[in-house]
């Protein structure tokens, strides 16, 4: 049960963020683009007989992950959704977090709920949960177009879908708390966005390696879920060592 | 409790009459702070084994050249930072306390010139500090501050005057017993500085008010008592009246024939003097009693004196006595 003044902040935040209508606009734009423009008009395509058999010069071999491919050409639509689904389960969150933490140190906002009856950690909670609210909302919604386009279409299972699923819930995790890990060390949007760009950038490349090297879906869903709350464990730990009121006032 | 012992007038104008600082029983001490050390992340120390309590009803101002430590004593106040070492409580609680919260109701912060929201309207911002108090009268704080016509207005488009007013209200809105005021004047014009001392002059009666400021004149016209800081360290907390006393008086005294003769003239009177452009300044233990005699000998003396007036030190004057005149930037 969550403390009434982290309740009354949520609202708060929430509120924010609808009416930010730049926030929104970067919560929106690049999931649409990554979880249903991208994998739906690859999937409707698959679907109206444009995919064909690979056809391999002799000699050639295809990594682990993508070697399906040969007997299966929506294969490779199964193994490039589990990065694409990653990707956009790692962006909101970070593109959100430097809105909702950042904006409000850099505008001395954060002196404000200070002198109000709340707690440090009540004022921090009630940012990473509006951020994972909206963060959820978005991909969630999103997702479950794709799901519906895999299932409809006959290109994966459910238990495809479920995998997929972790990967998404696993990246946004980790995105919320490397973004509030972010958001502390940073002192200006600019330092958030190359420190997010460094962090992200390499994530990106996990995703696609473990995709090739991987073999199958499932598997390589499941391996990137691991990482991911791994990862997601790592920044929360690290985040709680670094979180100090100094740091946020300063 | 809010409310308690008041007069008629609207909530937040409660006048309470607190007996002399002297505590009830089961009554906590407002502001304790209790040999308190920060020491920032890098090593930099701000305060040193601080101690100093404002009992209730005392209107204290916290003084101090910049960099010794006023604000950080303000945050930890208000529960936004620990300290390193020692205690700091409100109504006997701490930060760490499970009651803390209850006792930070009690208390309402006007910081120094915070940042305005730019999503957010005045309503919003009262509502949520109403919220988070859980209790108040917003149209009366609105109706009393002046911020009938701004209700819908974001917070960010206010004026500075208009967002300080703003700060105060909401610092009020639960007529809280105790108030902290970092800097509430600081950056207002003069017309909006006057603004808020009028308010101030109207809330403060009655309650337990620690006023941080670099205004010293300020500090003389709201406050009865000073913390003068340095460096991390209480110098001193006493009743300004109290401080008067490390003083002397001085008789400002001129003549149409110059500060020589006055001087002169002085000379064998066993009274410690010093020149200021035009005028000699006499320090004297009383003058009431002693400027007619001094001013029947200079008359006496042949002297035309045209001004002869006794200046009582102010705040700043007992500030740079204290602090030192090299530090004495506050």
């Amino acid at each position: 049960m969550l403390a009434r003044e982290v309740r009354i902040l949520f609202r708060k935040e929430w509120r924010q963020l609808v009416r930010s209508r730049g926030a929104m606009l970067t919560a929106l734009l690049l999931p649409i683009i990554l979880l249903v423009i991208v994998p739906g008009l690859q999937m409707l395509g698959m679907k109206t007989g444009a995919a064909k058999p690979v056809n391999l010069p002799p000699g050639v071999t295809l990594p682990p992950g993508m070697r399906e491919l040969v007997d299966d050409p929506v294969a490779m639509m199964r193994a490039m959704m589990v990065p694409f689904i990653a990707l956009g389960g790692l962006i909101v969150p970070s593109v959100t977090a430097s809105y909702i933490l950042i904006t409000e140190r850099e505008s001395r906002t954060l002196e404000l709920l200070v002198a109000l009856p709340v707690r440090v950690g009540q004022i921090l909670l009630a940012k990473l949960l509006a951020l994972l609210a909206l963060a959820s909302l978005v991909t969630l919604v999103l997702f479950s177009v794709d799901a519906v386009l895999i299932l409809g279409l006959g290109i994966g299972s459910p238990g495809y879908v479920l995998a997929l699923l972790a990967v998404l819930l696993t990246s946004l995790t980790f995105s919320t708390t490397s973004a509030l890990l972010v958001s502390l060390l940073a002192r200006d949007f600019r330092t958030a966005n190359n420190i997010n760009g460094l962090l992200i950038g390499p994530t990106i490349l996990v995703c696609f390696v473990v995709t090739l090297v991987v073999p199958g879906p499932y598997l390589s869903s499941l391996l990137l879920a691991a990482l991911f709350a791994v990862g997601s464990g790592a920044a929360t730990f690290v985040a709680m060592k670094v979180v100090t009121f100094e740091r946020l006032l300063r | 409790m809010p409310g308690a012992g008041c007069k008629a007038g609207p909530a937040w104008y409660v006048r309470r009459e607190w007996e002399d600082g002297r505590l009830a029983p089961n009554e906590h001490v407002p502001l304790e702070v209790s040999s308190v050390t920060k020491v920032y992340p890098g090593g930099v120390q701000a305060l040193d084994q601080v101690s100093f309590r404002i009992s209730p009803g005392e209107r204290a101002c916290l003084l101090g050249p910049n960099g010794a430590g006023k604000t950080t004593l303000i945050r930890l106040l208000t529960g936004a930072l620990r300290p390193s070492s020692g205690r700091v409580s409100l109504f006997g609680l701490g930060v760490e306390d499970p009651g803390f919260l209850q006792a930070k109701r009690r208390v309402g912060i006007v910081p120094q010139s915070p940042g305005m929201y730019r999503d957010l309207t005045v309503d919003d911002f009262l509502q949520l500090v109403r919220d988070l108090y859980g209790s108040g009268n917003i149209p009366e704080v609105v109706e009393a501050f002046g911020l009938a016509p701004f209700r819908t207005r974001r917070m960010a488009e206010l004026s500075g005057g208009m967002q300080r007013r703003l700060s105060m209200a909401a610092a009020l809105v639960s007529s809280p017993e105790v108030l902290l005021l970092d800097e509430p004047t600081v950056g207002l014009d003069p017309v909006a500085t006057r603004e808020v001392h009028t308010f101030l002059r109207k809330v403060m009666p009655g309650r337990t008010v620690l006023l941080c400021t670099h205004n010293l004149a300020e500090a003389e016209a709201l406050c009865e008592s000073a913390v003068i800081l340095r460096q991390g360290k209480v110098l001193l907390h006493e009743r300004i009246a109290t401080l008067r006393q490390r003083i002397q008086p001085v008789l400002v005294l001129r003549a149409t024939q110059g500060p020589e003769r006055l001087a002169e003239a002085l000379t064998g009177q066993g009274l410690a003097f010093t020149h200021e452009a035009e005028a000699v300044l006499v320090h004297v233990a009383d003058a009431a009693a002693q400027a007619p005699g001094l001013l029947r000998h200079l008359l006496g003396a042949g002297l035309d004196v045209y001004e002869c007036r006794v200046v009582t030190p102010s705040l700043e004057d007992l500030f740079l006595d204290v602090v030192g005149a090299n530090d004495a930037r506050a």
